[in-house]
């Protein structure tokens, strides 16, 4: 670059720089090679076990989101369509009706509709879901827990480090190939 | 509100931002003017957005104390129209609120981007516009000037250094943790016993037999091999080496083990052990059983009839074990800390949960006979006792029973054998699994079973004293009854006897006493008195207690022969232990310990 | 038997002591189900009360209406094809950094490609797909065979190191969103003395140590938790990052890139790396002429001046000796350290959920005092319960691989000290004003102060250069 005659120490430094840099260099290719051989090309995300799921009630206030990405998911072909139903409702109804004193979904997130005698359809609207869990409680302890937690992945920043999963009692989160991301609920367990 | 003002003053903002850039004239006093007014803009935003944190936040729709009281409210009042439309208001405010926080959340950061980005741009051209070029001044502190920094530098750093490690060593070195570093310490923390010969955690089965380590002694039989040293007279009071009152209400039989008397008791309130010393009847502790993990606030509705405490207690020579009818388990050490606690779901038995615990070195037993035999409702627990650990479960079916499990050696297997409606079962201590059954039980299944003389003796209420061989397999109903006898049958209290003679007392006081080979009666006498306790043999006596406290010593012979007799100013429930030679008795308002006179001497 | 010496009296009927003793609330829907009156559903779940596997309520069939069954909807997570358009932009914005550094020599091109940073990899993907934090996974994927790290992850720990090896941090000129945001924030810079600045830039390395050896045991990512930046990008989070992310962020109006010189453990990777880099930023593109202009233009304190004059032979001496003893100090520094860090594995280790868990859980043993109701704390004290033997023994083996991680820390952080003290005696000759190669952001902020640039874009007559002292002293 310069025409200025380098001096012994200069050079001196260029060549333990060059040597740094080779030595560096190795060493992330080893890294590299060795993370390569491991790594997998998908990405991976977080999901909550619901077999797992303790319900708690952290995912509602421990995700970093200040509306949380888990939210309850309904799996509608274990479910009972009952009409006495134990995720909806509050444990002792004043009557099986809407009205606000009866249920127990704390934002009203859960839409009750009459099919036909004597079965209700239970959908969640997931705007008004805050994924606190009184309905899956109520659903697993008394009905076919067809009701779960799952993280949405459309409202999930997938942050490296899931901030509900660190706090999770039952040790539910874990993390799933992004092509898969659901872990569904197909069985009732105990 | 806010946010409508807010977007107001956003536009200003602009207009501010675009003038400025307009009219260049004055653009240090415009730029600052914009520079004030983002500012302040922020700081009402963020001002908002805290004030909806601080205030809204405790009033979310799922947290609010003050809706789930009115809940609470009407499920004691369900008809009332008011309290419904109340809680109907308060619910839609509260949601409303939160939704509109999370709108104002949202829109508020970006907002407040918004504003801290015109802050930013008008600012920076401020900045620019003041800013003065730098100029450069001759250095004149040569290279002393740097030593001097490097030297201040070294300093520092080694002052971030000096924190640092103190930080570090502080949080090292005042860092505590209960789990244990090492795998045999874990070993020990586990309870398993280690290789070493210190105190094992499991007492032997001599050491266990020579104790009253549960209801109705070692095996549950209501038999001591041990004989009594025990005078009575006619005096009110002979006897009693002393006395001590029992502060709490429970029908459970005390357990001795060395020096130390065991009894529970309790209500609804509150469930407790008491610890007596067996040299002076000293209280030494008694400890609330409470904050049982899964345990409901409020208890179940029991009489006081049969009362929170109505099964005995169990211990093996390191813990006391006490079950009551809220279905609380516990395990507490000798000197009164808790060693472990589970709740085992309340018991659904129609009278209250009743049956005593069984133990053997090593392992507790809780028979929980409950609904009326629908699958899943009665089951047989085995825990570990040191731990507490659940060691089986196995589903009996069966219905609410009253009597409790006897643990026996019998056809070269420990045996759990337990009585319900409508079968008897025995169960393998080992693993749990069902060994034999008979159904013979009918009604209200009280008494619990002896093993005498080779024999399961067990009474089933609606009048049959049965004897059945406990070697079999499989449904033994009809292969393995030795005899059965008819007259005299007692409902409440248990049969007990030795290898030639089985006695049983009716509440009536009839006292019946059979031949243990073939279930022939030997003879019978009326004691003419209220008899609940059961029975109990030390050798060659008999021991009867009546509930109005009348004591009688009975030899256990061919023929009726009463060797003496007390009176104590009490009511009985509770079936006597014996430990040492003495009696232990407990009634409703005190503990009894009966012995001779000259035992009484040598303990003081 | 005590207990059934009232039982007479219960036989009188007295019938309330019926089903009345359940007492979980849920257990009450018998009572209200009457009340209610609905037979069929009281007589199904009252038959189903135990817990069963099968259905306790069977799907319904509709025969009325031809109901159709709704399936549960999964939105998906994000395309797979998205992670590599992460990459690319990544690379490609390293290679722009590059070109508006070395090749443009431009400020106002790094300017907007900080705008777009921020914006792509800060607001849109919300910090998180981030260098920062790739570190920590790939040292987790290091320890852990059954974590495998994704290819982007890989990439973006990688390419900023390789790019930082042979041209310094061009990472953090404008691709990183962090470095960005401060870089933009930047008002009224302030100096910062350099003693302060060499005790401060102990940090990063600290907090990589401990993100590191924290990560390596497959508890967490204490790098991301403790972001003080990533709320801001998703504009929310705990209360106490957000107010560390205002503090760190009021803070960058007046210091320059507050996180990035004093915490960003990434930052001190390329700190290590670009020392060893190839090329590197100069201010003047031709030759200085040691007019100072350029000695404040840095607000990051990367401006190194030319040494002035050499020092008595006597205190160089004294230097010398001093030097010695610092390097003897390194290893006594070390292993002090990992002597503390042996015992650090204790309270760290609490951090991990296992062992917090598993310590709860002994001291619930040893006392059962105050349970309370189910709290999220004391259903996982009922997990533990369930399976103590497994949580204990895993607690155990996971506190050794923390007392190793401790040590390494500990022993790191001797290290870092010693090496610290120890550079600070190390002295380099400098004939021109230039950037430190570690310090250098790549920012391009001096550039403009050179009057050679100033000539070279065709903003000053060449005439107007001022003289060379250097020149002006031959002259004279």
């Amino acid at each position: 670059m310069s025409d200025k005659p380098k001096s012994e120490s200069s050079t001196r430094r260029t060549f333990l720089r060059n040597g740094a840099r080779v030595a560096a260099m190795t060493g992330l290719g080893a890294l590299g090679g060795v993370l390569v051989n491991r790594s997998q090309a998908e990405s991976w995300v977080w999901q909550i076990d619901p077999q797992k799921c303790l319900r708690c009630g952290n995912c509602a206030t421990k995700c970093v989101l200040e509306q949380s990405a888990v939210k309850c998911v309904h799996a509608f072909a274990m479910c009972g369509y009952c009409n006495l139903c134990t995720g909806y409702f509050e444990p002792e109804p004043n009557a099986l009706s809407t009205a606000a004193e009866n249920q127990l979904c704390p934002t009203g997130a859960i839409k009750r509709t009459f099919v036909e005698d004597p079965y209700y359809e239970y959908k969640i609207d997931e705007k008004l879901c805050i994924g606190c869990a009184k309905c899956v409680e109520g659903c697993n302890r008394f009905g076919n827990g067809s009701l779960f937690l799952q993280i949405r992945h459309d409202r999930c920043v997938h942050c490296n480090e899931c901030a509900i999963a660190r706090t999770c009692p039952g040790d539910a989160f874990r993390r799933v190939p992004a092509k898969q991301p659901y872990l569904l609920k197909t069985t009732h367990a105990h | 509100m806010t946010t409508s003002t807010s977007k107001a003053q956003e536009g200003q903002d602009a207009n501010n931002a675009a003038s400025s850039a307009i009219a260049p004239l004055r653009p240090g006093v415009s730029l600052s003017r914009t520079v004030w007014v983002a500012l302040i803009f922020c700081l009402l935003v963020s001002a908002a957005m805290l004030y909806q944190h601080s205030v809204a936040a405790e009033r979310d729709p799922w947290k609010s104390p003050q809706l789930l009281a009115l809940k609470e409210k009407l499920r004691d009042a369900p008809a009332d129209e008011s309290l419904r439309s109340e809680i109907r208001r308060l619910d839609l405010e509260f949601r409303q609120r939160y939704f509109r926080r999370l709108d104002l959340d949202n829109t508020g950061a970006w907002l407040l981007v918004g504003g801290m980005a015109v802050l930013l741009i008008a600012a920076r051209n401020g900045v620019k516009i003041v800013a003065r070029p730098h100029l450069p001044r001759r250095k004149t502190d040569g290279p002393q000037a740097g030593i001097e920094m490097v030297a201040r530098s070294r300093w520092s750093v080694a002052c971030v250094g000096v924190i640092l490690i103190t930080g570090l060593a502080t949080l090292a070195f005042t860092g505590r943790s209960p789990l244990p570093d090492s795998a045999t310490e874990l070993d020990k923390l586990l309870g398993r016993s280690p290789s070493g010969g210190e105190v094992a955690d499991i007492p032997s089965l001599a050491e266990f037999q020579t104790n009253w380590p549960r209801f109705r002694g070692a095996e549950g039989s209501g038999a001591s091999k041990n004989s009594l040293n025990l005078s009575l007279g006619e005096k009110q009071g002979d006897g009693v080496i002393w006395k001590s009152p029992v502060p709490a209400l429970g029908f459970n039989s005390p357990v001795v083990w060395s020096n130390r008397v065991f009894i529970s008791g309790g209500d609804a309130a509150r469930r407790e052990v008491f610890c007596y010393d067996t040299a002076d009847g000293k209280l030494l502790w008694q400890r609330a059983v409470e904050n049982v993990p899964g345990s409901p606030a409020k208890p179940p509705e029991i009489s006081d009839a049969t009362g929170y405490a109505a099964g005995s207690m169990a211990t093996d020579g390191r813990r006391a074990f006490v079950m009551f009818a809220n279905g609380d388990l516990a395990a507490l050490n000798f000197d009164g800390s808790p060693a472990w606690a589970k709740h085992l779901g309340i018991p659904r038995n129609t009278y209250g949960h009743a049956s005593s615990l069984a133990i053997w070195p090593g392992k507790l037993i809780v028979q929980l006979d409950q609904d009326e035999g629908a699958p899943g409702g009665s089951k047989l627990l085995a825990f570990d006792c040191p731990t507490g650990k659940q060691l089986w479960e196995r589903s009996k079916p069966t219905h609410s029973s009253w009597a409790s499990p006897i643990i026996v050696e019998a056809g070269g297997k420990q045996q759990i054998i337990t009585l319900a409606l409508p079968f008897a079962m025995s169960h393998s201590l080992t693993d749990g699994n069902e060994l034999w059954r008979a159904e013979l039980m009918e009604g209200e299944i009280t008494p619990s079973p002896i093993f005498a003389s080779g024999h399961v003796i067990m009474v089933s209420p609606a009048g049959k004293l049965i004897a059945v061989r406990p070697d079999g397999s499989g449904d033994v109903t009809k292969s393995h009854i030795v005899w059965t006898a008819e007259n005299n049958i007692p409902d409440v209290t248990s049969p007990v006897g030795n290898d030639e003679l089985i006695f049983t007392a009716t509440s009536g006081g009839m006292l019946t006493c059979f031949n243990a080979k073939d279930g022939k009666k030997v003879w019978q006498k009326d004691l003419d008195t209220e008899i609940q306790a059961s029975p109990a043999i030390a050798r060659n006596h008999l021991l009867l207690v009546s509930t109005k406290g009348e004591v009688v010593l009975v030899e256990v012979s061919r023929e009726f022969k009463e060797l003496g007799r007390t009176k104590l100013e009490d009511a009985f429930h509770a079936s006597p232990a014996f430990a040492n030679g003495r009696v232990y008795l407990r009634g409703a308002k005190n503990l009894f310990c009966l012995g001779t006179s000259s035992d009484k001497l040598a303990t003081k | 038997m005590p207990t059934q010496s009232e039982k007479k009296k219960w036989e009188k009927g007295d019938k309330e002591y019926g089903t009345s003793n359940v007492g979980a609330p849920f257990h009450l829907f018998t009572f209200s189900l009457f009340r209610v009156s609905h037979a069929l559903i009281v007589l199904l779940f009252l038959a189903w009360l135990p817990a069963f596997a099968e259905p306790r309520f069977p799907p319904p069939d509709f025969t009325e209406t031809n109901h159709q069954i709704p399936t549960t909807t999964t939105p998906s997570a994000r395309a797979e094809w998205l992670q590599y358009l992460d990459v690319a932009v990544l690379g490609a914005g390293l290679v722009v950094a590059l070109w508006c550094i070395y090749k443009q020599r431009s400020r106002r091109g790094l300017f907007w490609l900080g705008i777009f940073s921020l914006a792509y990899f800060g607001f849109w993907r919300k910090g998180c797909v981030c260098a920062i934090g790739a570190p920590q996974n790939v040292i987790l994927g290091l320890f852990d065979a059954n974590y495998t790290v994704p290819l982007s992850v890989i990439a973006f720990f990688a390419l900023p190191l390789i790019v930082a090896l042979f041209a310094g941090r061009a990472f953090c000129a404008g691709v990183c969103p962090h470095g960005a945001l401060q870089d933009l924030l930047l008002i009224k810079p302030v100096k910062v003395p350099a003693w302060l600045e060499h005790a401060l830039g102990v940090l990063p390395f600290i907090f990589l140590g401990f993100g590191l050896s924290f990560a390596a045991t497959g508890t967490g990512f204490p790098i991301c938790r403790y972001d003080p930046i990533v709320p801001i990008f998703r504009l929310s989070g705990p209360g106490l990052l957000i107010s560390l992310a205002i503090l760190t962020l009021v803070l960058s109006l007046f210091v320059g890139r507050p996180y990035c010189r004093f915490l960003c453990p990434y930052g001190a990777l390329l700190k290590l790396a670009s020392l060893a880099s190839k090329w590197r930023v100069r201010v003047t593109p031709d030759v200085c002429t040691q007019c100072q202009l350029c000695e404040n233009s840095c607000p990051f304190g990367a401006m190194r001046e030319p040494s002035a004059g050499n020092v008595e032979p006597k205190q160089l001496t004294s230097e010398r000796r001093r030097f010695g003893w610092l390097l003897v100090l390194v290893p006594l520094l070390i292993a002090g350290g990992a002597w503390i860090g042996s015992a650090l594995a204790v309270p760290v280790s609490k951090m991990n959920p296992t062992i917090e868990l598993a310590e709860r859980y002994i001291n619930q043993q040893k006392s059962p005092a105050n349970y309370g109701p189910m709290t999220p704390e004391a259903l996982s004290l009922q997990r533990a319960e369930h399976d103590s033997e497994a949580l204990l023994k895993s607690a155990t083996d996971l506190r050794h691989r923390f007392w190793l991680s401790c040590v390494i820390f500990g022993g790191w952080v001797g290290l870092v000290l010693g090496v610290k003290l120890a550079s600070l005696s190390l002295r380099t000759k400098r004939t021109d004003f230039e950037p430190d190669r570690g310090a250098c952001f790549g920012c391009a902020r001096c550039f403009r102060s050179c009057p050679q640039e100033l000539v070279r874009i065709g903003r000053m007559p060449a005439g107007d250069l001022p003289q060379s002292p250097v020149a002006a002293a031959a002259k004279t």
